[in-house]
């Protein structure tokens, strides 16, 4: 039972970042740009947000200044895109491996120093409930607040007219800019937000989740992030669920050794990624309902003629 | 490694690099693969070279780069530091061998001194420590320490190497400890993955281990979250007290200076060859260390006893009779394993729950 909740109440922290960068990609992705640099968003967004943490002692302060980090980095990929209409593709990853090179040239001095994690909440009555109290009601902040800007994201795109109009630009920019919309406006807010999302997503990685500072300690959980995004075949809902399932499992993997019922480890290592996708394309099988949701101009730059 | 952390590596190489002309200090290139931080493998290495230079002092002259992991810009800057006189290169990573291996062959007059591979040429040395010395010390001050006898290992990868420190954990533990419950062990499959590493230390802890065992951890994460949930640790290349104050348990530290100065004087001398040094406690190169305070005297003082045994050679950690996990007997009683019998661990000492990839 102990397990059972390491796993499942654990799932929620492991899959904050993941689930934030991949909420801000969503918006981003909706609007019709594809941005590859979540992945150095996020690492220079953790090296600022642990340097601010240290120096100050407020994780309130380090995740402003990564985020404000991680929307400077946005603001030169949509620079790039918006202005020069240069490919999205080699501009999302040159401006990510930007990101991981400043990232890494700026923690150099931080090598392997520690934080103090903030505590957990514990709500009072609730985090006392067996079994789903440690599991629902014992999170830390940032984990509740995802989960609302989740709900939040579900309105917005759904129900909102900011929302339509985010994906009408999305579906057809040339469409959109005849009825008045202005296209590179609305993207170039949607980038800003990816970089915010992916902002808090890097500093809770290195503030909160791990607070260490080590190099490269993002390890690849921007590119998972993004996976989320296209397999969750770019519906809230889906993409929420995706990144728990991979939290849990990633976690599953550990707790799952330690009982030694004789899987090997290498399979339970790749069971994250392998479920996640296979779920994520069972959900999904639709081709149609993929068609309706994916944007179809994604990766198309848009220029208005005036 | 990012783009660039390498730039950068490489032009301080440029920078630093002297050429070399006749009579002067001996030219040392030294490469470490990762940032240096403040304990671990890339730490260590930085380590020995300090006390390399600190022993011979204006002997030798040192250009040092970090960062540098394996692959085309690793192949770059060993070219360069040869190409500006270095006499003996120090490759840091597993992933330096095949350059280093080719730059050895073109320069035959070079010495090269690399570290964890098991290929070797006339020029081109390898060198790893008997890192399974110590962790039998850390895993007697684990019998010692834990409460409900269940231990638990984060490990990165199953080699050899990491089998044979593991298994000689669990030994020392055993020695002392006749009440210990089956070993859980969580295999990271991973060199470095901060996260990960800190969930599997919440994990083994939600299953009961109360003294934790960080096997190549590659961060300090794992006993940053030992010292926070209040159960002991213990770790492999460095001391971590700094990261778990009240509950860093025993180190097995590693000083590869000891190496370096014995490797070094063979070059002055003219003695240097391509061997493999598999150096431990006789020669200094590891040792126990950082051990906690709430060990007895009684029990501190039997660990130091036993360091000095295996250090005279009195006591052997991997002696018979040993029986694997499956009770096949592995070690018969009265031998010992040899070399090439702990380099090319295969098996699982009995008292281990996990299981190895066939």
């Amino acid at each position: 039972m102990d397990t059972l909740v390491f796993v499942l109440a654990g799932a929620f922290a492991t899959a904050t970042p993941l689930l934030l960068a991949a909420l801000g990609e969503l918006v981003v992705e909706k609007s019709g740009v594809i941005n590859l640099s979540i992945e150095g968003m996020m690492a220079l967004a953790a090296v600022i947000a642990f340097m601010i943490t240290y120096t100050s002692g407020s994780h309130i302060l380090g995740f402003a200044g990564g985020a404000l980090a991680a929307m400077a980095l946005s603001v030169v990929f949509a620079g790039l895109v918006l202005i020069f209409s240069t490919n999205q593709v080699a501009s999302g990853l040159a401006v990510g491996i930007l990101g991981l090179g400043l990232s890494a040239l700026l923690g150099r001095s931080f090598e392997s120093y520690t934080l103090a994690a903030p505590g957990k909440l514990d709500l009072p009555l609730l985090g006392d409930i067996p079994v789903l109290g440690p599991i629902l009601f014992q999170q830390d902040v940032i984990v509740y607040l995802t989960l609302i800007a989740g709900a939040g994201l579900i309105w917005f795109i759904g129900k909102s007219r900011g929302g339509l109009i985010l994906r009408v630009i999305g579906e057809d920019p040339h469409i959109a800019h005849n009825l008045g919309f202005g296209v590179l406006r609305v993207r170039f807010l949607a980038i800003l937000f990816g970089g915010f999302m992916a902002g808090l997503a890097g500093a809770y990685a290195a503030t909160v989740l791990t607070p260490v500072w080590s190099q490269g300690m993002i390890v690849g959980r921007g590119w998972i992030a993004l996976a989320l995004v296209v397999f969750g075949t770019w519906r809230v809902l889906r993409v929420m669920i995706g990144a728990y399932l991979f939290g849990a499992l990633l976690l599953a993997d550990l707790a799952v050794q330690s009982l030694n019922i004789g899987i090997p480890s290498q399979i339970m290592t790749s069971m994250p990624y392998a479920m996640t996708i296979i779920v994520l394309a069972v959900v999904s099988r639709d081709a149609l309902k993929i068609k309706l949701n994916a944007p179809v101009a994604l990766g198309e730059n848009y220029r208005p003629a005036h | 490694m990012t783009k660039l952390g390498k730039l950068a590596a490489i032009a301080m190489a440029i920078g630093l690099g002297v050429p070399a002309l006749a009579d002067d200090p001996l030219n040392i290139g030294f490469i470490v693969p990762n940032p240096v931080g403040e304990v671990g493998w890339d730490h260590e290495l930085d380590r020995g070279r300090q006390v390399m230079e600190a022993h011979f002092g204006d002997k030798i002259n040192v250009t040092a780069v970090d960062s540098v992991g394996e692959g085309p810009d690793a192949t770059r800057v060993m070219n360069r530091m040869v190409a500006q006189g270095a006499d003996v290169l120090f490759l840091g990573s597993f992933g330096h061998m095949n350059d280093g291996i080719e730059l050895a062959k073109r320069k035959p007059d070079l010495a090269v001194i690399h570290a964890g591979g098991y290929l070797n040429e006339a020029n081109f040395a390898t060198y790893a420590p008997k890192h399974y010395e110590v962790s039998y010390l850390c895993g007697m001050a684990a019998g010692y320490a834990t409460q409900n006898g269940q231990l638990g290992v984060i490990a990165a990868f199953p080699l050899p190497e990491v089998l044979g420190i593991m298994n000689a954990y669990v030994l020392g533990a055993q020695s002392v400890n006749p009440d210990l419950k089956g070993v859980k062990v969580v295999w990271l499959n991973s060199w470095f993955d901060p996260a990960r590493n800190r969930a599997a230390a919440e994990s083994l802890v939600a299953q009961g281990s109360d003294v934790l065992f960080s096997l190549f951890p590659g961060t300090p994460s794992a006993v940053a979250a030992a010292e926070e949930m209040g159960v002991y640790v213990t770790t492999t290349l460095s001391d971590n007290t700094q990261f778990a104050p009240n509950k860093h348990l025993c180190a097995g530290q590693t000083n590869f200076g000891a190496i370096y100065i014995d490797q070094i004087n063979r070059v002055m001398e003219g003695s240097f060859e391509g061997t493999d040094t598999f150096a431990g406690l006789a020669e200094g190169a590891v040792e126990v260390a950082g051990l906690s305070a709430d060990l007895t005297d009684d029990q501190r003082a039997a660990i130091l006893a036993k360091q000095d045994d295996i250090r005279n050679g009195t006591f052997r950690p991997f002696a018979g009779p040993i029986s694997d996990n499956t009770g096949a007997e592995v070690v018969a009683s009265g031998a010992s394993l040899d070399i090439g019998g702990i380099k090319g661990m295969n098996f699982l000492a009995a008292g281990i729950d996990t299981t190895l990839p066939n």
